[in-house]
């Protein structure tokens, strides 16, 4: 047991440490980084692709991040301006609210997954600026705009994380869903369902997320989300979104009609409606009614 | 070969009037001696209203209780210990969990039906306290608990508070991800007693949260004590029943001093056993089409682990309720700590609620100092007060049960979860008060209805010559007129045997 402890320990020190030592490079010469011990998702691996000295994509053999082509950076700010510039301002570092004293949000350096995790959810632009929470919608903007406005944001300030690609064969699910009992059904529930939390926020439903979403939302946290950086490797990410996009989102009921994945509640209303109330219903036919 | 005695029609003359049939039951009679209790018990009368049907929901679903859990037992292993699931589901393969929940998830997917067994069983656990509680309400709204019922309904009032707990129980014994939170409130709830709390437990689980026992304590807490004490209980309950004999509905030819309905056999018998077929088929389809506590989406449990929108069965959902609502509020002082926000809505609050059942019928005999002996039933309308503060309570158990779900409303409206909250604040206080006045005026109203609850009979109107017209009140239907009827005619047969003289120093007493 003991012996088992040291060796782990021995582990987590070999592979923290060059990870500092690459945190602390990083720092230096990209100043946005989030944080500098959580970098998982930026370029630390030893797949990095460069082109002309800049990152093109980087990963492992679980998720390739890729940068989105500087080519778009046109059209992207085009567009940008068409759909975005009202709240978040021309230079995309967010304008104050009228009214407020709050402000939209600064875009610059948050990395390309935030932006494109943002349009390609139909969250962002949004129908209500001033709503506590963007709803889910059908995107207005196709994929290759979404692309094209994270390359414009991108190129004002290159930051990461970039946006994933994850490659679910050899995923586990197994791993995958003692990560997700850990670490998002605290939230999202162990059935994927989402659920209210305080005011007026919600964490929500898993039941129809593309995979590279989901993998978006735990690399760069959107909302109230925390930023899944530091705990989760690349390899855990890819467990966590194969057992989304499997198990929670077409789950197996072997048991019959699933309910709604509502648990107790649905359970305990089909019980006194469909069990108790139907079995009265039998015995005022079956007895004297007087 | 003698062509007589050998014809049906000479057997059936050899043997009786019933046939072979009356012999076996003659020769087992000459031996136990049961054929005057039996026949007394064959003739019990059986109202035939339809609500007295309900309390055979109750019953009929703790008969499937039992076979299904019988079955469940064969398969379950009762055991904290952690082994390395290898089975047929892939999401869970190579996870350490405790042999309880391995072994349910086992019995669930590689058991043949048994899947189907354990949902039977949890549905059949859910209509079980459900139609309790239904029974219970009927029982409650006709004064069916008065003397020289009170003993019967304080034995169903423990009755439905073993349910309850034995629910939990077995609500527990799977050690999955949502059951083991239940676990962990419970725990909490003990913990929250004043003074005694962390004797209590620490006694119950042997020690801190989780332990290594508690499994199998609430096994044996859920097959055997409680069940056992249920069962004898049910029996009392029974005995007592037809020991007092049925209460009735007033009506014509019913009386204090008599019961009308029908023999217990053929046609109560007949009704019954259709009865128990059909619930035990309702909750045969339930098992088998609607998919219940699906334990191998959750994971084993965990105490780093937890999951949200977790709720407890629907008769624990009051209790969950009045804790999610409650005040945070509590009393630090002398080194002590009693977290009122756990004390009073998970033990002061049940305390409460069940004291009061216990104590209905005394306290309903000291306000209305009737100490009658009552057969007859109230219709609820001919109590307003009783109905009233039945209505009152129920409305808050109502509310309390829809606060259990303060996060599923929140989410399906999208209004913030604090406005639902509070909202259910207010709802749960005022609940009963509004309840009462309306349950109170509408059981007036229905009171003071003319001819309320009797057959209504026509007005005729006739036309005379001078075409002049008359409305008068048709005479009462035939079969409405009082009519006694006939006490059902004890058979003759049975012969009493004459008293033996008595000797000294012995007495006699009849067989």
């Amino acid at each position: 047991m003991r012996a088992s402890w040291v060796l782990i320990g021995a582990v987590g020190l070999a592979a923290l440490s060059p990870l500092r030592a690459v945190a602390t490079a990083g720092a230096a010469t990209h100043p946005i980084y989030q944080t500098g011990r959580h970098d998982a998702g930026t370029p630390n691996s030893d797949v990095v692709v460069r082109r002309h000295g800049r990152v093109v994509s980087y990963g492992d053999s679980a998720i390739t991040y890729s940068a989105p082509p500087a080519t778009l950076k046109a059209l992207g700010y085009a567009l940008y301006l068409e759909n975005c510039a009202t709240c978040h301002g021309t230079q995309a570092n967010g304008v104050p609210v009228p009214g407020t004293s709050g402000a939209y949000p600064n875009l610059v350096g948050l990395g390309p997954a935030t932006i494109d995790f943002w349009i390609e959810s139909g969250r962002m632009p949004t129908a209500d600026p001033r709503a506590v929470q963007a709803l889910r919608r059908p995107p207005r903007l196709n994929p290759h705009q979404a692309l094209a406005i994270a390359a414009w944001i991108n190129s004002l300030d290159p930051s990461y994380p970039d946006i994933p690609n994850v490659h679910l064969h050899g995923g586990n699910v197994a791993t995958g869903m003692a990560l997700f009992a850990l670490n998002c059904a605290a939230c999202h529930t162990i059935e994927g369902d989402g659920d209210a939390l305080a005011h007026s926020t919600f964490a929500p439903s898993l039941r129809n997320i593309p995979a590279n979403q989901v993998a978006e939302a735990i690399r760069t946290g959107p909302g109230n989300m925390p930023r899944f950086t530091g705990n989760l490797s690349d390899y855990q990410v890819r467990d966590i979104v194969k057992y989304v996009t499997t198990e929670i989102q077409h789950p197996r009921n072997p048991g019959g009609f699933g309910l709604g994945g509502l648990g107790p509640v649905a359970e305990g209303f089909v019980a006194l409606l469909l069990g108790v109330a139907f079995l009265a219903l039998i015995a005022f036919w079956v007895g004297e009614r007087q | 070969m003698s062509g007589v005695t050998s014809t049906p029609r000479a057997r059936r003359r050899a043997h009786g009037r019933y046939g072979r049939v009356s012999q076996v039951v003659t020769e087992i009679d000459e031996r136990l001696g049961v054929a005057r209790g039996g026949r007394t018990f064959l003739d019990k009368i059986f109202p035939d209203h339809w609500s007295f049907m309900l309390g055979e929901i109750v019953l009929y679903s703790f008969v499937v209780l039992l076979v299904t859990g019988v079955f469940l037992s064969l398969y379950y292993v009762p055991s904290s210990t952690v082994v390395t699931y290898h089975g047929s589901y892939l999401p869970l393969d190579g996870m350490p969990m405790s042999q309880a929940y391995a072994s349910t998830v086992n019995l669930s997917f590689a058991v043949r039906a048994g899947l189907l067994m354990r949902q039977m069983h949890h549905w059949a656990a859910d209509i079980f306290i459900g139609s309790m509680v239904v029974h219970m309400a009927r029982v409650f709204f006709t004064g069916a608990f008065r003397k020289p019922r009170e003993l019967n309904w304080t034995i169903g009032v423990t009755l439905l508070t073993l349910a309850i707990v034995n629910g939990f129980l077995g609500y527990s014994l799977p050690d999955d991800l949502v059951s083991g939170t239940g676990i962990r409130i419970a725990y909490s709830i003990l913990l929250s007693i004043p003074v005694i709390g962390t004797y209590l437990a620490f006694w119950v689980f042997g020690g801190n949260f989780p332990g290594t026992v508690i499994l199998e304590r609430f096994f044996i807490l859920h097959v055997l004590v409680v069940p056992l004490v249920m069962i004898g209980l049910v029996g009392a309950h029974l005995a007592l029943l037809v020991r007092q004999k049925h209460t009735q509905f007033p009506g014509e030819g019913r009386r204090e001093d008599n019961v009308v309905g029908s023999p217990m056999f053929p046609v109560f018998m007949a009704k019954t056993t259709g009865f128990l077929l059909i619930v035990a088929g309702v909750i045969a389809l339930l098992g088998a089409f609607a998919q219940i506590n699906p334990i191998w989406q959750f994971g084993p449990y965990e105490a780093s682990r937890i999951s949200y929108a977790v709720q407890p069965d629907w008769y624990m959902g009051f209790l969950d309720g009045a804790l999610r609502i409650f005040p945070s509020w509590s009393f630090h002082s002398f080194g002590h700590t009693i977290p009122f926000e756990v004390t009073i809505p998970a033990v002061v609050l049940p305390g409460l609620l069940f004291g009061v059942a216990y104590a209905w019928p005394a306290l309903e005999r000291r306000v209305t100092k009737d100490n009658a002996i009552h057969h007859l039933l109230d219709r609820p309308s001919d109590r307003p007060r009783r109905t009233a503060a039945g209505a009152a309570v129920l409305a808050l158990l109502a509310m309390l049960f829809v606060a259990s779900s303060t996060d599923v409303i929140a989410n399906f409206f999208h209004v913030s979860l604090n406005t639902v909250l509070l909202v259910m604040r207010v709802l749960v206080l005022i609940s009963p008060f509004v309840a009462y006045p309306i349950a109170y005026r509408i059981a007036k109203e229905m009171h003071a209805w003319h001819g309320a609850g009797q057959r209504k009979t026509p007005n005729v109107v006739t036309r005379t010559d001078e075409g002049e017209y008359r409305a008068e009140p048709a005479p009462a239907f035939a079969d409405d007129a009082e009519e006694p009827l006939a006490p059902t005619p004890v058979p003759d047969f049975i012969e009493e045997p004459p008293p033996p003289p008595p000797s000294r120093g012995t007495r006699a007493i009849d067989r």
